[in-house]
């Protein structure tokens, strides 16, 4: 890819995105498109079809129509080249998802090595740097039950940066957290949109989307019905659906 | 026959039993494990034939007797002119029939890993086989050493079907040493009483490791 491709090229795009659950039509007709280095925001109800959308950018879940574009070649189907995909995209779990049964430290090289083949050396000195950055280094040697739900979350970013993705997803990250815990991986992730970082974020942090957002993209019923700029979203939403959702959160 | 005669005469044949049917636990649990696993894998892999047929490998030696397994490799065999040894159809059959319940114990241990963990694997790009490999098979297996530990006990009494076919009396494990001693002297009940006290204390021996080895390794969630 030339350098004037990937400076137009959005990171991620959704053109015409379809997806069923049987008879429920969970996504209906998504199309999106995330630019290097702009943090999207995705705000809805529950149920909306957020999680799903999040989802189907690394084809954690498969589509029934449209096209779904990595800086803008499609997405393979699926063996290596959908894993070799996967790895460049990183991904945050509302829940964690650090690997039970290895310490911090093993849950950040097993890809870095793994899927990318560094050396163990230099995984292992990355993956302290990355911990040192997210405040965690004191806990590498530990299991991820051993951990505070906030420090296994900031783990789990870094777990993702590990593998120097060119887009980040997060869906829900702080959902599962204890409100005092939540500070801190929001100030992660604000540090990581500073620097530059390409991010998809679903999140119910209406203070921190306001502050980080490119734009404000708004969910409901599996359909986008606003996108906006996060000043004007939250001040004056165009869509009454968008102005009702904001009532009943500020409630 | 009184005890001391019994072990003055024998004492000799026990302990060689013994140690065989310590080596043939060994061995067909070693045996079991591996083939186990390997089925555990096609089971859970994406081709649809391979699962169908680790599904068909389970259900067929997790319900066979492991009498008609032995009776079927002994006479069956030499029909297909596949010749082997009395001692090999024993250690076939008690690997075979382990190897089927190590691998549902290795599946009811899949189902405690949690799936947002296979999740962020595979969102990290790692292969199938890596999946397996890394996440897993270790945490089916850490999972899983309580019922692993009863497997092999179990092994240690499938290969009591040593005793059922002609073992010269050198290959004899604990159970056919019982059969041989009573064939030419009357040892009776003492005879089989010596056998059973073995294998309970092999059994609590193995039982102890296994508790070890699951303090050891289960995952804390
Ligand atoms: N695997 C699934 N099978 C069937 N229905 C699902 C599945 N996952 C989600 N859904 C349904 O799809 C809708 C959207 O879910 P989701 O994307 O998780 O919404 P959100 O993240 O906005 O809360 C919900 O009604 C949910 O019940
Ligand atoms: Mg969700």
């Amino acid at each position: 890819m030339t350098q004037i491709q990937s400076r137009d090229v959005p990171v991620i795009e959704l053109r015409h995105v379809d997806k069923h659950y049987g008879d429920l039509h969970v996504l209906k007709d998504i199309s999106l498109s995330v630019g290097k280095g702009e943090v999207v925001v995705i705000i809805g109800p529950s149920g909306s079809g957020k999680s799903t959308l999040c989802r189907t950018v690394n084809r954690l879940e498969t589509i029934d129509s449209g096209e779904i574009l990595i800086e803008g070649v499609p997405l393979p189907q699926d063996g290596r080249q959908l894993a070799a995909l996967r790895s460049r995209i990183g991904m945050v779990f509302q829940s964690f998802n650090l690997f039970s049964h290895m310490t911090v430290l093993d849950n950040m090289i097993l890809a870095p090595t793994g899927v990318l083949k560094l050396n163990r050396k230099a995984a292992k000195d990355e993956a302290m740097a990355l911990l040192d950055r997210v405040g965690v280094a004191d806990q590498a040697h530990k299991l991820p039950a051993q951990l505070s739900g906030g420090q296994q979350q900031r783990a789990a970013i870094a777990r993702a940066l590990a593998m120097h993705p060119r887009a980040m997803l997060f869906d829900e990250p702080t959902s599962a957290l204890d409100p005092e815990m939540i500070g801190e991986v929001l100030n992660v992730m604000t540090e990581l949109a500073a620097d530059g970082m390409t991010m998809l974020i679903v999140t119910h942090e209406m203070n921190f989307a306001r502050r980080v957002a490119s734009r404000v993209i708004f969910m409901d019923g599996g359909s986008i019905v606003e996108e906006n700029t996060p000043e004007a979203f939250f001040t004056q939403p165009r869509s009454q659906r968008a102005l009702d959702f904001l009532q009943s959160i500020r409630n | 026959m009184s005890l001391s005669a019994l072990l003055s005469e024998y004492g000799d044949l026990y302990l060689r039993a013994l140690l065989n049917t310590w080596r043939l636990t060994a061995l067909c649990f070693a045996g079991a494990f591996a083939i186990g696993v390997a089925i555990t894998v096609l089971r859970v892999c994406p081709v649809k034939p391979l699962r169908v047929f680790g599904d068909f490998f389970v259900q067929v030696f997790r319900n066979i007797p492991g009498a008609a397994l032995l009776i079927l490799l002994v006479y069956a065999l030499p029909r297909l002119r596949v010749l082997l040894s009395y001692e090999m159809c024993v250690i076939v059959a008690s690997v075979l029939i382990p190897s089927a319940f190590c691998s549902e114990h290795l599946m009811s241990g899949m189902n405690t890993i949690s799936p947002g963990e296979i999740e962020a694997a595979r969102a990290l790009g790692l292969t199938f086989t890596q999946l397996i490999g890394r996440i897993v098979i270790p945490q089916a297996l850490r999972s899983t050493v309580l019922p692993m530990t009863s497997l092999v006990v179990g092994t240690m009494l499938t290969t009591a079907l040593g005793s059922q076919v002609p073992l010269r009396p050198n290959q004899l494990e604990l159970t056919g040493a019982v059969n041989y001693i009573n064939s030419r002297a009357v040892g009776g009940i003492l005879a089989f009483a010596i056998s059973a006290a073995l294998y309970v204390a092999t059994a609590l021996v193995i039982g102890w490791v296994g508790g070890r080895i699951d303090r050891k390794v289960r995952i804390l969630r």
